[in-house]
């Protein structure tokens, strides 16, 4: 048995689940995130480290991590794998000029030893903007089919209106939960 | 979030002689020793200078989950020195003087009784980080009606990028008061209080104080609001 067998076993007993929530800048990361926990999302600006928050879901803890997405603070990212469960890459839809820039930094992820064990949401954020991608088109476009070392899901959604968030982090909830929860 | 019930008077060791304002470093807290203690700490465990990182607090907030209404905020400006404490002259520490090197570490929150009756709140704060990167950021927190642990929170942030600016909401329920407890808390203002503990690879680097009353809006000596915070009747 692993260290992070061990450590996942810890966890059952309080269902708690860490979720760290990763993208380019500007995908709509923390948009979601205060969505998510009913926040006002009329005055986000970038972030400049992390947004946490805790909160119980279903009857599990979430902690979710939302961690700057510019340049500068993509070489931290690493700081933040230990003991994740969930790894939720979001993508602006609607920005095709970096559409493999993004591609390109989910895939150096997949190969992190340390996130070897997550589970992998895609949300193909801003599907209410005119000029974005399908999840179809995006999924094609990141290569997720190649994936097979984690199990992955990719979900269209809109932070702004709210569509689909739910339908995500429930299929990762699911999936986590099938996955080290049900063990005995 | 746990809830711990426990009641009794031993001190963490080392604790003793430790006055309130003292300048003199006490043996090394561990968050093991924090974890422990059964009541409020006499006085800070370390001092300002202990904070090496620069960490700074720069929002508190306490929001109403099913309203969304904001019970409290408090925001330090961005050029400002330490935080403004509301009524430092109530405070029940006999710390009066002008330069009182702890005021930025104590905050006296004031609600009204409604504020016992609602089932969930998130409780954010906002800090940034000097230069030096922050490894095995912890936050302790532990919430004492007199003797009686209320409540005890105890959270890793893990990793702090040098320079950045971070927040943390913790949505949580109230613990399940019984109601005479409450009643008590509503009339003894300020004997709910609280200690936050701030380690950094398992060193204490912060410690700050708050404490509540209960009591607003129903017409006793204490008058005044908490500060630049507002406060909502639900």
């Amino acid at each position: 048995m692993g260290l992070l067998t061990v450590l996942k076993k810890l966890k059952q007993k309080e269902k708690e689940m860490r979720i760290l929530m990763l993208g380019l800048d500007n995908a709509g990361k923390t948009t979601i995130l205060k969505r998510f926990n009913g926040e006002d999302i009329d005055t986000i600006s970038p972030t400049l480290g992390f947004n946490i928050i805790t909160l119980e879901h279903r009857g599990f803890k979430l902690n979710v991590w939302d961690v700057g997405g510019q340049k500068s603070l993509r070489s931290y990212w690493r700081n933040y794998f230990e003991c994740t469960d969930g790894l939720i890459w979001v993508v602006d839809s609607a920005d095709k000029r970096r559409l493999l820039d993004c591609k390109k930094e989910l895939h150096q992820l997949l190969d992190e030893e340390r996130l070897a064990g997550a589970t992998l949401l895609v949300f193909a954020n801003k599907q209410d903007l005119a000029g974005a991608l399908s999840f179809e088109e995006i999924r094609d476009v990141l290569d997720l089919t190649s994936i097979k070392t984690h199990h992955w899901q990719i979900v269209g959604c809109s932070a702004v209106t709210g569509s689909h968030l739910l339908e995500g982090i429930d299929w990762l909830i699911d999936d986590i939960s099938a996955r080290i929860f049900s063990l005995d | 979030m746990s809830l711990v019930r426990n009641n009794g008077a031993d001190m963490v060791s080392g604790q003793e002689g430790v006055c309130q304002g003292e300048e003199t470093e006490p043996v090394v807290i561990t968050p093991d020793d924090v974890l422990k203690m059964t009541r409020i700490s006499d006085g800070f465990l370390c001092s300002p200078e202990a904070n090496i990182y620069d960490i700074d607090f720069t929002r508190f907030k306490i929001r109403d989950l099913e309203t969304g209404t904001v019970l409290f905020e408090i925001a330090k400006p961005q050029s400002g020195v330490i935080f403004i404490i509301p009524d430092s002259v109530e405070t029940p520490t006999d710390e009066e003087e002008p330069a009182d090197p702890n005021a930025g570490r104590f905050i006296r929150y004031e609600f009204t009784p409604n504020f016992l009756k609602l089932k969930a709140v998130g409780s954010t704060v906002e800090f940034r980080v000097g230069a030096q990167p922050v490894n095995k950021f912890r936050m302790i927190e532990r919430h004492f009606f007199r003797d009686k642990l209320l409540k005890t929170f105890d959270f890793e942030f893990g990793f702090c990028i040098p320079f950045s600016s971070n927040t943390c909401e913790h949505i949580y329920e109230f613990p399940p008061l019984a109601p005479d407890l409450i009643e008590e808390m509503i009339n003894h203002p300020f004997e709910t209080r609280s200690d936050s503990f701030y380690f950094v690879d398992n060193h204490l680097i912060m410690h700050n104080k708050a404490d509540y009353a209960y009591n607003g809006g129903l017409g006793s000596s204490v008058s005044s609001s908490a500060g630049d915070g507002q406060e909502v009747d639900k």
